[in-house]
């Protein structure tokens, strides 16, 4: 070693990061990232940096955060889902491409039917709703209005009936009619209730629906991995849908919810009209969190 | 995984139990584990290290009481910190004016429609007669939703699906039930960043005249829950907190933060979807949820 070492060479140890590590970790829980996955995240970062070599001291916590959105796009960029080519692929096997959306108490699922309906439409699909959260007050009325609004045809059964029934009746009028897409709305549940969970379970034998969607809320904090767990066990999900990103919630959820789940997420609701989703683009949610 | 907290802190307070002295660097052992605790509860992080430091200064100056070992002392302190946020018991509604107007807001989803038809419920068998309100114009069968939920209970019921003027509504609902004891008026869910629907808020705070704004809080709200409360109280004073959906795992330290913030009581959560999930807030059982300790009441019992 020459006397310009310190110039070209030095590691990272983990003293050098610590102030940082904690800064950043710091953030990520105020932007709502569970604390568990935070830190998962965090010693993820640690492991990769600490005995790295680097050419100057200053360019550790560049280094560090450059190496924090790596973790982060890592979990966000699972590969996504084509939701036109599966519903082409599905109408070729003589089939429609069913969907089931699911999700805790007041997440959001209704409206999002509405709205990927809406974009179905837009792209020259027709779609059918199943109203088969049969237990809520008021919740098949709510879905009636949406179908009515946006000009779609609905099945449903009375307030209280089997909600597989609906499904597989909603399935049904979509192979009779040639219409390529079932939506199948399902009653809020927490993931606590194993009754409710059942029922879920339930639904998902009766249609084998292509595609289960978790509708979480962006406004989630640290119960995100919970309850997301739970959904995933119970049912297995496909992909996640999440809403009410225009509150001015940071994103946290989406990577609790990525985490857990392993899933891509398809759409960000950001309002309460049809049009207000849009398709989730990992790099800005990266930005927004480092 | 997330149970484990929990149990690291009452394993910490084990080790702190073996101990005939507090030294300062278990107190610092301690307070990180209840800083973690409060953090994964969804407490606002700002909160939580204020709250640590009080903790923190209080162990280390305070000397404990005759007969009481240190680490019961640093839960009573932690408590005490607790309680002094959320008071020590659950604040009636007091129905002084009449009829009692009492408005409810809240983020979309939250549960106001679902907590208004509990509420009534709980006020008839107190032998009032409430009267409700519907003047959510934006969400589909909002009005449906309260008639369903309202149907087998015999209250009153004001709303119109083709009006598309909350503040019409909210008018035409407060003078036909003029006398009515109590009269409970729902809104449609809006946020902080909805300026038009927050205006609409204050505009119907100023027909409606409420005597009470109940502020309806989801239980699994994380750090959002300090600045949407704000932006809620700024536009009309709020009067008091309900959480919904502690049936769930969610420890509601997003409301907590609300309620630190804004400085309003919570009066009520909602523990499920039916009429009857519906109890008086307790806060030792909140705060034990909060700190993932199974029975705090014992330990502070034996304080
Ligand atoms: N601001 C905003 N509001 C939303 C968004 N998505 C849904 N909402 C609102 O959230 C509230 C609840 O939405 P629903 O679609 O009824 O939720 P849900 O999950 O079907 O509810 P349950 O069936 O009762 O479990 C409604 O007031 C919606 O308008 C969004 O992306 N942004
Ligand atoms: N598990 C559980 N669900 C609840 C609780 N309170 C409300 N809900 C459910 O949460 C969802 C939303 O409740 P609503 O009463 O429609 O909420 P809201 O605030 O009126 O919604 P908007 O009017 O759209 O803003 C429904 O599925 C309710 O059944 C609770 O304490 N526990
Ligand atoms: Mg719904
Ligand atoms: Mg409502």
């Amino acid at each position: 070693s020459g006397m310009f070492s310190f110039v070209t060479k030095k590691t990272i140890s983990e003293k050098d990061i610590d102030d940082i590590l904690f800064e950043l970790e710091m953030s990520l829980l105020e932007s709502d990232v569970a604390m568990e996955v935070a830190e998962k995240i965090i010693n993820s970062v640690k492991e990769d940096l600490v005995g790295r070599k680097i050419r100057r001291r200053s360019d550790v916590a560049e280094f560090t955060r450059d190496a924090l959105k790596k973790a982060i796009s890592e979990i966000l960029g699972v590969e996504t889902k084509d939701l036109k080519e599966m519903a082409d692929k599905a109408q070729k096997s003589g089939e429609p491409l069913k969907i089931m959306f699911v999700g805790i108490n007041g997440t959001g699922k209704t409206t999002t039917i509405a709205k990927v309906a809406t974009y179905f439409i837009n792209e020259g699909y027709t779609p059918v709703i199943a109203a088969a959260d049969t237990f809520r007050a008021g919740a098949i009325e709510q879905i009636t209005h949406h179908a009515d609004n946006i000009g779609v045809k609905i099945i449903k059964h009375k307030k209280g009936a089997d909600p597989a029934a609906v499904a597989y009746d909603a399935v049904e009028h979509a192979k009779a009619k040639g219409k390529e897409i079932v939506l199948i709305d399902t009653a809020g549940r927490m993931q606590t209730n194993v009754n409710l969970m059942d029922e879920m379970k339930k639904i998902k034998r009766v249609v084998k629906p292509d595609l289960i969607i978790y509708v979480g809320d962006s406004l989630t904090g640290n119960d995100a991995v919970e309850q997301a767990s739970k959904f995933d066990e119970a049912v297995g999900v496909d992909g996640i849908v999440l809403t009410k990103a225009d509150a001015d919630a940071k994103g946290g959820a989406a990577l609790s919810i990525g985490y857990v789940i392993n899933k891509p997420i398809l759409f960000l609701g950001v309002g309460q009209s049809y049009e207000d989703i849009m398709e989730f683009k990992p790099e800005w949610m990266v930005d927004q969190l480092v | 995984m997330l149970g484990n907290l929990g149990k690291n802190l009452t394993k910490t307070m084990k080790k702190l139990a073996g101990m005939p002295i507090i030294d300062e660097e278990v107190v610092k052992e301690v307070v990180k584990d209840i800083q973690r605790a409060l953090i994964q509860s969804d407490v606002n992080i700002k909160l939580v290290f204020k709250l640590s430091k009080t903790i923190e200064e209080r162990a280390l100056k305070e000397e404990p009481p005759k007969g009481i070992t240190p680490r019961e002392y640093i839960i009573t302190i932690v408590y005490e910190e607790l309680v002094n946020l959320v008071g020590s018991k659950a604040e009636e509604v007091e129905v002084n004016a009449k009829p009692y107007r009492i408005m409810f807001v809240g983020l979309q989803g939250s549960g106001k429609t679902t907590t208004i038809g509990k509420l009534t419920r709980y006020l008839q068998k107190k032998g009032f007669r409430p009267a409700i309100v519907s003047t959510d114009t934006w969400r589909p069968a909002a009005y449906e939703q309260l008639r369903q939920l309202t149907e087998s209970m015999d209250v009153p019921l004001y709303g119109d699906p083709e009006n598309k003027d909350a503040l019409d509504l909210a008018k035409k609902g407060i003078e036909q039930f003029k006398k009515n004891d109590i009269v409970i008026i729902d809104t449609a869910g809006r946020h902080k960043e909805e300026q038009d629907l927050l205006n609409e808020m204050e505009q119907l705070s100023a027909i409606v005249n409420p005597n009470e704004v109940m502020l309806v809080i989801d239980g699994t709200i994380g750090q959002q829950a300090r600045e949407q409360a704000l932006a809620f109280n700024k536009a009309t004073d709020v009067g008091s907190i309900v959480i919904t959906k502690l049936d769930g795992s969610a420890k509601g330290g997003g409301a907590l933060s609300a309620v630190s913030e804004i400085g309003a009581p919570i009066k009520f959560i909602g523990t499920g979807e039916r009429i009857d999930d519906f109890e008086a807030f307790d806060p030792e059982r909140f705060i034990s949820r909060l700190l993932g300790m199974g029975d705090i009441k014992t330990l502070l019992e034996k304080a």
